[in-house]
C-alpha cells in the first residue's frame, strides 16, 4: 500500500499539480484580459507560442534561461501594448464588441501561427532543461524542474493576484473594469490601463511559454494544445476571476490525474468538459464572479 | 410588412437571383466543355455555403456566435453516409439528417442556450470538440480513417433523375437544395419570428415585455441553424463518396465563420457569396503559397475592421449609390 | 543547367531516339501531401525524396524519353481537402499518377476517388494495415512498409534479445495507434512475451505524465509506443524526467522517432528501438549514394518517408518502361509483381494486395543516431495477403 502511494499515487498527484500550475499560467492572462476588456483573446495560445519561440531564438544566441525568464515577458509587454492599441481598439467601440474582438483575435492567431511556421519551420524544438535531475522525497521520485515550475509559477500567480487586488495600480484596473466612464472622470487613464492590462496578459502568456518550453517543447501549433483546457478553467473558475481560475485549474487537473489512474485517459478530457457544461448550466457565472464585480 | 428590412431583404433576393443565374450559366459552360473539377469544387462551395448559412442565422439574426456549427454539419454527413451505405436512397438520407438536426439541435440548444455571448461561443466550440473526439474514437464509424464507400446514387425527382456522379447535374441539384434552404431561412427571417430574433439581438431584455418567451425563440433559431447545417452536411458524402472526422473539427467551423464575415453578416445570401469567394481564394492562394493561412488571416482581419457588413455591405452601398444617382 | 535548356536537351534526346513528338510531353505526377499544419515535417521529407529522384531520372533521360514533372498540392492532413486537391490534379492538372498522401484517411479517400476516375495512386507514408488489407483497392499501391511488417521485425528481435519480456503498450488514441498496438501485441504474444496492460492517450496530449500512473502500476520491462511527431518529443522527455527510462527499454513504431524529431528528443531517445523499412545507416552502396545526394540537396538526413518517396519514382519509371505505357490498366499490370531497386535494396510489389515486400530493419538509437541492429528478410515480415477485392 505504502509502495503504491510512493510509486504510483504520489507522482500522479504531483504531475497533476504541475500541469495545473501550467494551465493556470496560460489561463491567467486570458482571464485578466476578459475581466477588464471584455475581450476573448483567441490568439492567446499563439502569444504563448511566440514567447516560447523568442526564448528559443535568444537561447540559441547564448542567453541563459534565467535572463530569458525575466527578459521575454518584458519583450512581450510592448508587443501586447501595440496589438491592443493597433488592433483591439479599432473595433473596441462597435456594438458587438464580444464577437468582433473574438473574430479579430482569431484572425490574428492564424497569422501568428503561420508566421511562426514561416520563420522557424514546422518541426518541434526542445530547449535543454535548465535544472536537470530529480530528487527523492519520502520514496517518491520528483523531477527538479517540475518542482521549480510549481514553485515559481505559484509565486507568479500569487504576485499577479496581489498586484490586481492589493495595489493602487490594481485598484485603477479594477475601477476601469467596473465602470469605464466613472473611472475616466476620476482621472484614471482608461485607454492606457486597457492597453497596459492587455500587454500584461500577453506578457504572462510569454512567461508561460518560456517556463513550459523545456517540458512541452516548442512548435508553431503549440498554442492550440493548451487553449481549450485554459478556456475550461476560466469558465469553471468564473471569467475574469484570478482566484477562481487558480482553484478551477488545480481541481480540474487533479480530476484528470486521479481519474487517469483508473479509467482510460481518453475520457479525462470529456470528464473535464462535462464538469464545464454542468457548471454553465448550474451556475453560468462560474465559481467566482468577474474582476471588479466580485 | 414593408420596411427598411424588407427592402434590404429584397435587394438580397435580387443578389440571390443573380447568383443562381450565374451558377446555371457556369453549369452550362462546364457541361459544354466537359469540365469535372470546377463544377464539383463549386458544388462543394455551395454545400459549405449551407453551413455558413446556418452560422449566419445564429450570428446575423440572433447575435450568437457559434464556433462549433461543424458539429451539426458533420453529424448530418455521417448520418447520410451511414444511411446511403446501408440503403442507397437520397430521401432516406435527407430524412435521417433532418431528424438528426432536429434532435441534435434540441439537445445542443437546451445546453448552449443556458448562456449568452462569449460563453455561447465557447460552449458550442466545446460541444463540437467532444463529438468530434467521440467519432474519431468510434471504430464502427471508421474512427480516424473515416468512412469510405458511399455509393453513387440516382436521385429520383419524379419526372427526371439525377446521378450524384454527374458534375453538372449534381451541381444544379445542390444549387436547388441550397437555394431552397436559403429561401426557407429568408422567409422565416421575414416573419414575426425573424423580426423577434433581430429584436433580441438588439435588446434581449425588452423582448419579454412584448409578451414573447426569449428562451423558445432562441431554441427555435438554434434548431433551425442545426437543421440547415445537417441538411447541407448530408449532401457532402453524395459529392465526395466518403466522410471523415475532420468535417467536425474546429477548422471546418472556423472556415464557416470566416465565410460569413467575408460575405456579410446578417444577409444570408452573403454566406453563399462568401463561400464561393472563400473557395476561390483558398484555391488560388493555395496553389501560389503553402502559407495561405497568413493571407486568409490578414484578409479576414481587414474585413472585420473595415467592412463590418462584409462584401454584401459593400454591394448594398454601391447599389444604393447607383439608384440614388438615377434620381437626383 | 537552366530548366529551359534542360527541357531542350530532353527534346533533342527524344528526337534522337526517334520517338513520336507527343512523347516529348512531360509525364505529370501529382503530389498531394501536407505542406502546412502538424504533419508539415513529413510532407517536407516526401517532397525532398520525390524531387531528388525526379531530378536524377530526368537528368538520365527521363522515362521513355519523357521528362517527369511534379505538381504539388497541400493535403493539410485532412481527407476532405486531399480529395478536392486530388480531383484538381486528376481533372485539371491531367496527371498520369498521384502520390504523397500521409493521413491514412486521406489515402483511403483519394484511393476511392482514383478508382472512380480510373487512375492509379501510391502512398509512400500511410501505415494503416487496412489500406492493403480489408480496405484494399485495385487502384491503390503502397511502396512503404505497413504497421504489420514493422511489428513482425521488431517482435523477432525482441524474442531473441529479451525473451518472455513483460510489455506495456502506449498508443495514440486513433486508428493508427490502435492497429499498431494490436499488431505488435499479437506478435509479442506469438513469440512468448507477456502483455502487462495498455493505455491509449489522445492525440496531441500536452502531458503524458498522467498516463504514467497506470504504467507504473504495471511495472513492465518494455514499453511499446506508437505515438508520433511532436507527441513523441513530449512523451520521451517526460519519461526521462520521471526516471522511468532507467529500468525500461522503449520500443516503438517506425514513425515514432525519425530524423524530423530526434534532435528535439535529445538524450531521452537513447536506446529506443524500432522495426522500420528504412535506415539512413544501412550499409548498402545504393543507400550510401542516396544519403549523400539527399544531404547535398536538402542539408538534412533522409528518413523513411524521404527514402520511400524517392524509391517510388524509380518504381514508377520501371513499371512504365515495362508496360511501355502510362495507361492505367497496363501500368497496373506492370506494377503487380514489379521488382525494382531502392535505397533499401530490391523491393517487390505483391500482386495480391499491392503491398511492397521489402527487407525490414531493426534499428536502435545510439549516441543520437540510428544504428542497424538486425534485419528481417521481406518474406518473413510481410504477413498474409488478406485483400479479397481483386
Amino acid at each position: 500500500m505504502l509502495e503504491y502511494i510512493q510509486f504510483v499515487l504520489a507522482p500522479q498527484v504531483v504531475t497533476g499539480l504541475a500541469l495545473g500550475v501550467a494551465v493556470i499560467l496560460v489561463a491567467l492572462g486570458l482571464t485578466i484580459i476578459f475581466g477588464l476588456l471584455d475581450v476573448i483573446n483567441m490568439s492567446h495560445g499563439e502569444f504563448y507560442a511566440v514567447g516560447a519561440f523568442i526564448a528559443l531564438a535568444l537561447g540559441q544566441l547564448g542567453l541563459p534561461f534565467w535572463v530569458l525568464l525575466i527578459g521575454v515577458p518584458l519583450l512581450m509587454l510592448p508587443i501586447g501594448y501595440i496589438v491592443e492599441r493597433g488592433l483591439i481598439q479599432r473595433v473596441f467601440h462597435t456594438p458587438d464588441r464580444h464577437v468582433t474582438t473574438l473574430l479579430l483575435t482569431f484572425g490574428f492567431g492564424l497569422v501568428l501561427e503561420d508566421g511562426l511556421r514561416l520563420a522557424f519551420g514546422p518541426n518541434p524544438h526542445k530547449p535543454e532543461t535548465p535544472i536537470p535531475g530529480a530528487i527523492e522525497v519520502l520514496g517518491t521520485f520528483l523531477p527538479l524542474y517540475r518542482l521549480f515550475m510549481v514553485g515559481f509559477g505559484g509565486a507568479v500567480i500569487i504576485a499577479t493576484a496581489l498586484i490586481v487586488y492589493r495595489t493602487r495600480l490594481g485598484a485603477m484596473v479594477r475601477a476601469a473594469a467596473f465602470d469605464r466612464n466613472m473611472a475616466a472622470s476620476l482621472g484614471v487613464p482608461v485607454e492606457h490601463v486597457y492597453a497596459g492590462a492587455f500587454a500584461f496578459g500577453v506578457a504572462l502568456a510569454g512567461l508561460a511559454g518560456v517556463l513550459l518550453a523545456p517540458i512541452y517543447s516548442v512548435f508553431p501549433t503549440m498554442g492550440r494544445d493548451f487553449i481549450l483546457l485554459a478556456f475550461t478553467v476560466i469558465i469553471v473558475g468564473g471569467m475574469g476571476s484570478i482566484g477562481g481560475a487558480a482553484i478551477a485549474g488545480l481541481l480540474l487537473t487533479q480530476v484528470q490525474a486521479i481519474s487517469s489512474l483508473y479509467i482510460s485517459p481518453v475520457w479525462a478530457d470529456p470528464i473535464v468538459f462535462g464538469i464545464m457544461v454542468l457548471m454553465l448550466v448550474a451556475r453560468p457565472k462560474g465559481l467566482r464572479g468577474r474582476l471588479g464585480h466580485a | 410588412m414593408r420596411d427598411a428590412l424588407s427592402y434590404q431583404a429584397r435587394t438580397n433576393h435580387w443578389l440571390t437571383g443573380a447568383l443562381v443565374l450565374a451558377c446555371v450559366i457556369v453549369a452550362g459552360v462546364g457541361f459544354a466543355i466537359g469540365d469535372t473539377f470546377y463544377l464539383r469544387l463549386a458544388t462543394e462551395a455551395l454545400i459549405f455555403g449551407g453551413l455558413a448559412l446556418a452560422v449566419d442565422i445564429l450570428l446575423g439574426y440572433t447575435g450568437l456566435l457559434s464556433l462549433g456549427q461543424a458539429l451539426y454539419f458533420g453529424l448530418g454527413a455521417y448520418v447520410s453516409a451511414v444511411t446511403l451505405i446501408a440503403y442507397p436512397s437520397f430521401w432516406g438520407a435527407m430524412g435521417a439528417a433532418l431528424a438528426t438536426g432536429l434532435i441534435g439541435g434540441l439537445a445542443g440548444g437546451l445546453i448552449a442556450n443556458r448562456v449568452r455571448g462569449v460563453y455561447f461561443a465557447l460552449i458550442t466550440f466545446g460541444m463540437a470538440q467532444v463529438m468530434a473526439k467521440a467519432i474519431y474514437n468510434t471504430r464502427s464509424l471508421g474512427a480516424s480513417d473515416g468512412l469510405i464507400g458511399v455509393p453513387v446514387i440516382d436521385i429520383n425527382l419524379g419526372l427526371l433523375s439525377v446521378s450524384t456522379a454527374s458534375p453538372a447535374g449534381f451541381f444544379l441539384f445542390v444549387l436547388g437544395m441550397i437555394t431552397a434552404l436559403y429561401l426557407v431561412c429568408a422567409y422565416l427571417m421575414d416573419t414575426p419570428f425573424g423580426r423577434l430574433l433581430i429584436a433580441m439581438r438588439t435588446n434581449e431584455a425588452r423582448v419579454p415585455f412584448l409578451g414573447y418567451r426569449t428562451s423558445t425563440l432562441r431554441l427555435g433559431s438554434f434548431m433551425l441553424a442545426s437543421v440547415v447545417a445537417a441538411l447541407s452536411g448530408a449532401l457532402y458524402p453524395m459529392l465526395r463518396g466518403f466522410v471523415s472526422p475532420e468535417l467536425l473539427f474546429f477548422a471546418t467551423s472556423g472556415n464557416a465563420v470566416i465565410t460569413v464575415i467575408l460575405g456579410g453578416v446578417g444577409t444570408l445570401v452573403g454566406a453563399l457569396y462568401g463561400s464561393l469567394i472563400f473557395t476561390i481564394l483558398k484555391s488560388v492562394v493555395g496553389s501560389w503559397t503553402e502559407h495561405h493561412l497568413i493571407v486568409i488571416g490578414i484578409l479576414f482581419m481587414l474585413v472585420v475592421i473595415f467592412l463590418p457588413k462584409g462584401m454584401m455591405g459593400l454591394l448594398h452601398a454601391l447599389l444604393r449609390r447607383a439608384s440614388a444617382g438615377k434620381r437626383p | 543547367m537552366k530548366p529551359a535548356t534542360r527541357h531542350l536537351c530532353g527534346l533533342m534526346l527524344a528526337a534522337a531516339i526517334a520517338t513520336p513528338a507527343v512523347a516529348a510531353d512531360p509525364i505529370k505526377i501529382g503530389v498531394v501531401t501536407p505542406l502546412s499544419g502538424t504533419y508539415a515535417g513529413i510532407g517536407q521529407q516526401v517532397r525532398w525524396g520525390l524531387e531528388l529522384a525526379t531530378k536524377e531520372v530526368n537528368a538520365a533521360g527521363g522515362v521513355l524519353g519523357r521528362q517527369i514533372e511534379l505538381l504539388f498540392e497541400d493535403e493539410e492532413a485532412n481527407p476532405s481537402v486531399a480529395v478536392q486537391k486530388a480531383e484538381k490534379l486528376f481533372q485539371v492538372g491531367k496527371v498520369d499518377f498521384l502520390t504523397g498522401t500521409v493521413n491514412s484517411g486521406s489515402t483511403l479517400a483519394v484511393g476511392q476517388l482514383a478508382e472512380r476516375s480510373g487512375r492509379l495512386i501510391a502512398t509512400t507514408v500511410s501505415f494503416a494495415d487496412s489500406i492493403t488489407a480489408d480496405k484494399c483497392s485495385p487502384n491503390v499501391f503502397r511502396v512503404n512498409a505497413r504497421a504489420g511488417q514493422q511489428s513482425a521485425a521488431l517482435a523477432a528481435w525482441l524474442a531473441k534479445e529479451k525473451p518472455q519480456a513483460k510489455v506495456y503498450y502506449l498508443g495514440p488514441d486513433y486508428e493508427m495507434g490502435r492497429s499498431t498496438v494490436s499488431a505488435f501485441k499479437a506478435n509479442v504474444e506469438r513469440v512468448g512475451g507477456q502483455s502487462a496492460g495498455e493505455v491509449f492517450a489522445p492525440l496531441d496530449s500536452k502531458d503524458y505524465t498522467q498516463y504514467f500512473g497506470q504504467l507504473r502500476a504495471a511495472r513492465p520491462q518494455i514499453l511499446y509506443t506508437s505515438v508520433a511527431g511532436n507527441d513523441t518529443v513530449r512523451l520521451f522527455t517526460q519519461l526521462q524526467e520521471f526516471g522511468l527510462l532507467q529500468n525500461m527499454t522503449v520500443l516503438g513504431a517506425s514513425g515514432t522517432v525519425t530524423a524530423q524529431n530526434i534532435g528535439a528528443i535529445g538524450k531521452a531517445a537513447e536506446g529506443f528501438t524500432t522495426g522500420v523499412g528504412y535506415s539512413a545507416e544501412a550499409a548498402t552502396p545504393e543507400n550510401k549514394t542516396f544519403v549523400a545526394a539527399f544531404r547535398a540537396a536538402n542539408k538534412a538526413d533522409p528518413d523513411l518517408y524521404g527514402a520511400d518517396s524517392y524509391g517510388l519514382i524509380y518504381a514508377y519509371k520501371a513499371a512504365v518502361e515495362k508496360a511501355n505505357s502510362t495507361e492505367t490498366d497496363k501500368l497496373r499490370g506492370a506494377l503487380r509483381g514489379l521488382k525494382w531497386k531502392t535505397p533499401q535494396g530490391e523491393k517487390t510489389i505483391r500482386a495480391g494486395d499491392h503491398q511492397a515486400e521489402q527487407i525490414m530493419y531493426v534499428v536502435r538509437v545510439k549516441d543520437g543516431k540510428f544504428t542497424v541492429v538486425s534485419q528481417v528478410p521481406g518474406a518473413d515480415a510481410i504477413g498474409a495477403d488478406t485483400c479479397t477485392r481483386f
